[in-house]
């Protein structure tokens, strides 16, 4: 059974077509990496999961409810999706564990002490719990980005969504980044991951996409993707990213 | 001793001679600071400035001829205030702590500054006699000057002593407040000042005579302190209750309503039209509410509840133009806005409970507020209003800045709406308000407000300057709003969307917090300059702080002759408008560094 099913998805903006007809299918559990040079669309597309950008073509089910203009869908389906930003976009005015629990109490309406708890141990499981009453201007890059993993969690999300969470960090932080989310990807949780990291890309993913111009050019497992390539394309991509 | 002054001496050198450039500055501004003060000294001291005519106007300046027999309701709106800011403070006390050494560093530098223009203060004064010839007096004697010298200079180096003996004492910052109200009701009780008095001939008796502080204004100050105190100590007592703060916030915003319509002013209550008109109305809109409330989760209601909203609404807009009790109006437009509410907070049985709480607070206060404000006032004053001097000018700020920055923040928020109808309406407002003089929209309430009124809708003059002021200022807030609101990035937007939030939310939690923290300095300026502009009620005749000190102390010669002394009244004003502005302009510095603006 697909969590995420997206059919001939197409997506303009003005005169530009960034996305030209994505069709594909994610399992629970699975865990899929996106790459792709720059504007091949691979942001765009999973920015269309959970509605952030609007598709015009095509049809995007995530979790059984088809994305659409009804508003009550989509705050559904954006509470099951949570999703990492490249720039981590932390609300500066509040603490991690502000930033953490706000979207518990005010979406979920839990009670305050039950989303403390559950934060703290979301904090313990990135490994910065000791951070929780710093304000994110206080942290680097790769607490800020791994307070931004813990605070998507804390909405207890079927998928989550990375867009290129590894690029805005110092070379010395992205490992500690990765690390939280390789052992989020062994807890079984549905991840598309779009990252230029091949390295996690061949250690964690279930399967690997290559995207270009606004299409699909090839998926495929880890080992074949990186080993023994269908695509021309993706060839030329592993030479010049390798 | 001597490492501490040589390292002072080091730093001066460094700080106000480190090159030619900076000396020349030192010295130039030295002179001119020197002469300014030389200069104002001998203006204030020299003995043709009649400093009794501010003294003796002390009442008409802060009530102007609000009748002495309802002082207690003048004494009771401050007092109410004092009490308010006792409680907010010790609900709010911050844990921040100072080393006592902190104070007496701010005494030693006070005495030092003292000691300054005690040695510099000039002797003579001379200035020009009635008959144009020039005048010469001693104003500065060298007693006074020593006797003056010799106590600060003990005192100076007391202090000195005091802050560099590292005495281990600290104490809360919020505490100190205290500390430093309590100096001036002291000196209340102690401090003698001179009074006109006047002989059987009703002549001034010269000179005149030193005399303690009317009990009239020391005991309402003492008992306010006490009261300040105590309140300070409740706050403390209750800090953890959260709840209290929310209900501290909303009765700060409704406590200038309840002066206005309550305290300030002497509602005469025809008790027949409350039995039958008030009472009833609360019964009626209450159990409506109530209704609403239980019944929201029942199918059938919930299928025809956009009808019944709808009907609502129609009500509430014609009930704006038939003529039904002004309580009615309100409540249904208050009912429409509750019933909006209603379906989205009545999901679980707390909600229920809070939300029927909510609105019985709510209609209380509304009837209360409306009786009172709505009523003929009992105090006969003569002149145009209640109102004048000082309490007219606060009452423009205050008000006119409670109403004016929700408006201002709903008009920075709809002209970014992305409703076309709402964002046109919104800038339609904001650049028609902007575009015309504040002195024009004084005139149009005056004059013209009335005639866009429904007939038989009257205001007195001061609301209704009070409705122009709030959308004037309203409209400045709007854009400096707007600017903060630019400054968001958008990915604030994406995420608050990513992790679920409605748009109410968004622009609640995420939006307004972060848009408002980068816009203070600019908001402060602009609540500034409303009180400040305050002062230009004076054109369409209400007499305000200013037009005291400078029309009617001037032409005051009954039963002491005052003309021609508008000199000293300006100062007088002008140092008042002063403490009052740079108070609100340290006080936003606090607010901003406790936010940590720049930090993060």
């Amino acid at each position: 059974m697909s969590i995420i099913q997206a059919n001939g998805v197409k997506k303009w903006f003005g005169d530009f077509q960034a996305l030209k007809g994505i069709s594909m299918e994610i399992a629970e559990g699975e865990v899929l990496v996106i790459c792709g040079p720059s504007g091949s669309g691979k942001s765009t597309f999973i920015r269309c999961i959970n509605r952030l950008e609007q598709h015009q073509e095509g049809e995007i089910i995530v979790d059984g409810t088809e994305l659409t203009n009804d508003l009550k869908n989509i705050e559904t389906i954006r509470a099951e999706v949570g999703m990492v930003f490249q720039s981590f976009n932390l609300f500066p005015h509040l603490t991690v564990m502000q930033n953490i629990t706000l979207a518990p109490i005010w979406v979920r309406k839990k009670s305050r002490s039950d989303s403390e708890e559950k934060a703290m141990e979301l904090l313990n499981r990135v490994g910065i719990p000791e951070q929780a009453d710093k304000y994110p201007g206080q942290l680097s890059g790769g607490q800020q980005q791994r307070v931004a993993i813990a605070r998507a969690l804390a909405m207890d999300p079927k998928i989550m969504l990375f867009d290129e969470p590894t690029s805005a960090l110092d070379p010395e932080m992205i490992k500690e980044v990765l690390d939280a989310m390789k052992e989020l990807a062994k807890s079984g949780m549905t991840m598309i991951v779009v990252t230029h990291e091949m390295g996690f890309a061949k250690e964690v993913a279930d399967r690997v996409m290559l995207f270009d111009e606004g299409m699909m050019v090839e998926e495929n497992t880890p080992d074949e993707f990186f080993d023994n390539p269908k695509n021309d394309r993706t060839k030329l991509f592993l030479s010049q990213i390798l | 001793m001597v490492d501490v002054i040589k390292k002072n001496v080091k730093a001066l050198q460094e700080s106000l001679f480190s090159s030619v450039g900076s000396s020349v500055l030192t010295i130039g501004t030295t002179y001119l600071v020197l002469n300014f003060f030389r200069g104002m000294f001998g203006f204030v001291m020299s003995s043709d400035k009649d400093w009794l005519a501010v003294l003796n106007n002390m009442q008409l300046y802060m009530v102007q001829a609000y009748p002495e027999s309802d002082f207690i309701r003048v004494w009771i709106s401050v007092g109410l205030t004092f009490v308010f800011s006792g409680i907010s403070i010790g609900l709010w006390r911050s844990e921040d702590r100072s080393n006592v050494s902190v104070i007496f560093d701010r005494f030693f530098k006070i005495g030092l500054g003292v000691l300054f223009f005690t040695i510099v203060a000039p002797t003579f004064t001379s200035y020009m006699g009635n008959d144009g010839s020039v005048i010469t007096e001693e104003i500065f004697s060298r007693s006074t000057r020593l006797g003056l010298l010799i106590p600060t200079l003990i005192g100076t180096v007391a202090f000195f002593g005091l802050k560099n003996m590292k005495i281990n004492f600290s104490y809360n910052n919020s505490d100190v407040v205290f500390l430093y109200l309590f100096i001036p009701v002291v000196l209340l009780w102690f401090v003698k000042l001179p009074v006109i008095q006047l002989d059987q001939n009703k002549e001034r008796i010269m000179p005149d005579p030193l005399m303690p502080i009317a009990n009239t204004t020391k005991i309402p100050w003492s008992i306010i302190f006490v009261m300040f105190l105590i309140s300070y100590f409740i706050g403390i007592y209750f800090k953890d209750v959260k709840r209290l703060k929310n209900v501290m916030s909303i009765s700060w915003f409704l406590l200038p309503l309840l002066i206005f319509s309550w305290i300030f002013k002497k509602p005469q209550i025809d008790m027949g039209e409350v039995l039958t008109g008030d009472i009833p109305i609360f019964f009626i809109f209450f159990i409506v509410g109530l209704v609403t409330v239980l019944f929201i989760n029942n199918p059938i209601v919930k299928k025809y509840y956009s009808i019944y909203l709808g009907i609502i609404l129609v009500g509430t807009l014609a009930g704006i133009f038939i003529s039904i009790p002004m309580l009615a109006k309100a409540c249904l437009l208050l009912l429409s806005l509750f019933s909006m509410v209603v379906p989205a907070v009545s999901t679980s049985d707390q909600g229920k409970r809070s939300l029927i709480i909510i609105w019985f607070v709510a209609l209380v206060t509304l009837t209360f507020l409306l009786r009172g404000g709505a009523s003929e006032t009992g105090i006969v004053v003569p002149g145009s209003s209640i109102f004048g001097g000082f309490s007219l000018t606060w009452l423009l700020a205050i008000f006119g800045t409670y109403v004016s920055f929700p408006l201002g923040v709903m008009l920075a928020l709809g002209r970014n709406s992305k409703l076309p109808i709402v964002r046109i309406i919104c800038t339609g407002i904001i650049e028609l308000v902007r575009s015309v003089p504040y002195i024009t929209w004084l005139f149009f309430a005056s004059v013209t407000l009335a005639v866009f009124l429904p007939a038989g809708v009257e205001f007195n003059l001061i609301v209704r300057v009070l409705m122009v002021t709030a959308f004037f200022s309203g409209a400045y807030f709007a854009e400096n709003i707007r600017g903060g609101l630019q400054s968001i990035p958008k990915g604030q937007y994406e995420a608050a969307d990513a992790i679920g939030m409605s748009p109410f939310q968004k622009t609640g939690l995420i939006v307004l917090p972060q848009a408002l923290r980068a816009v203070i300095p600019t908001l402060v300026s602009s609540a500034i300059t409303a009180f400040k502009d305050s002062s230009l009620v004076t054109i369409i005749g209400l007499f305000d702080f200013l037009t005291i000190g400078k029309t009617v102390i001037d032409n005051q010669s009954v039963p002491v002759n005052f003309v021609g002394h508008q000199r000293e009244n300006l100062i007088f004003v002008a140092v008042v408008y002063w403490i009052f502005t740079f108070t609100l302009s340290r006080r936003s510095m606090k607010v901003e560094k406790r936010l940590g603006l720049g930090e993060r």
